[in-house]
């Protein structure tokens, strides 16, 4: 059991509890008997402003491992997450995620999320990871955008 | 000769080392903690006389005890001249030096404890007047409340809010609602994605000072 990710860990929770950028959510979970798992955050990326994402709360989960921070998270959007650079499974395919490329062990909570809001309005045609997100990207971007307004809906504050 | 010449030589800085040394002597009676450097010296001048031996073992041990072991390297040296010597009226005066440094040392640890006591208090007062201030209200009041710091975020950017940790946060909603000009029917107060409802407390969700509160505007 490294000590290090979770006191590193501790301290992205503490920072986050006192800065972090509007309609953003990351907490770690907390298990049924109370205790909370500093491996396991929940978290929520609204859609940007002024995009076709906007109006959707998208519910992310970040799985941290003994190694980190010198390996990032893996981060998970639902499983069939529409979009260019989401696996199949919901993982999300970004360089700064990527331990063998942008990654870095300085990089925090905050960076991984706003990183991810970017993503989404900016998918990276060069790096796909799923099939019907990259084709109609690439080929019908009305039925791209169609399909993007039709998840935000999906996926409406919960509040 | 030559040996002792330089013994003896050596004996002055040793000497200054153990002045140096007294601010640290805090336990005077523990006579059992020196069973190795009693021996070694016994073992070097197995002629001693028991008597010098032992009232010197003695102060060497009532000076040093607490210490660590290298600060056991000065005394040695000074039972093997006083040995070899036999110079009485030198320990003597040594004897009586070092009762006077001692005592010095007794009157400086005292100075400190004092000095160390004082702090302890201004601190210990200080820390209870920023506490009062921030419960804005003498601490000695029986009805004191412990009070937080909540930022309340909208797209704006944040504002401070000072409340009580007790406080139904529908006291907070509305002096937020008046700060900005809004009814708190068209607000929404989240905390870790959470909606805050009226009657809960900061102390109910376990919030902490700087804990941020998100206002979400209803379209």
């Amino acid at each position: 059991m490294s000590g290090i990710a979770r006191g590193r860990l501790a301290e992205e929770r503490k920072a986050w509890r006192k800065n972090h950028p509007h309609g953003f959510v990351a907490k770690p979970e907390t298990l049924p008997d109370g205790s909370v798992n500093l491996m396991v955050w929940h978290c929520t990326i609204p859609g940007k402003a002024g995009t076709d994402w906007e109006g959707g709360y998208y519910p992310l989960t970040l799985h941290f491992s003994e190694d980190y921070p010198s390996k990032p998270p893996k981060c998970k959007f639902p499983q069939g997450f529409f979009h260019p650079n989401v696996y199949p499974s919901g993982t999300v395919c970004l360089s700064i995620l990527n331990e063998d490329s942008g990654w870095r062990p300085a990089i925090t909570v905050k960076q991984i999320l706003v990183g991810i809001q970017d993503l989404l309005d900016q998918p990276n045609p060069a790096d796909p990871a799923q099939t019907e997100g990259y084709h109609l990207f690439i080929q019908d971007t009305v039925e791209y955008k169609r399909r993007v307004r039709q998840q935000a809906k999906q996926y409406p504050s919960l509040i | 000769m030559e040996k002792n010449l330089t013994e003896a030589e050596d004996l002055e800085p040793l000497f200054d080392y153990s002045r140096v040394q007294p601010l640290k002597f805090t336990n005077l009676d523990d006579i059992e903690s020196s069973p190795d450097s009693s021996k070694k010296r016994r073992k070097k001048s197995p002629s001693v006389v028991e008597k010098k031996v032992k009232v010197d073992v003695k102060e060497l041990e009532v000076v040093n005890c607490e210490e660590e072991e290298e600060d056991w390297l000065p005394p040695p040296p000074k039972v093997l001249v006083e040995n070899q010597l036999g110079e009485d009226s030198t320990i003597k005066e040594l004897r009586l030096k070092r009762q006077e440094l001692v005592s010095f040392a007794k009157a400086a640890e005292d100075v400190l404890r004092d000095a160390e006591e004082s702090v302890k208090r201004k601190l210990g007062d200080s820390l209870e007047a920023s506490f009062g201030s921030v419960a804005d209200q003498p601490s000695k009041l029986p009805c004191e409340r412990a009070k937080i710091v909540i930022s309340m975020q909208d797209k704006e950017g944040p504002k401070q809010f000072r409340v009580f940790m007790d406080d139904k946060f529908e006291r907070l909603f509305k002096m937020y609602a008046d700060k900005v000009k809004l009814d708190t029917k068209n607000l929404v107060f989240c905390f870790d994605g959470d909606k805050i409802g009226p009657a809960s407390t900061p102390a109910s969700l376990g919030m902490e000072d700087d804990d941020i509160i998100e206002v979400h505007v209803k379209s």
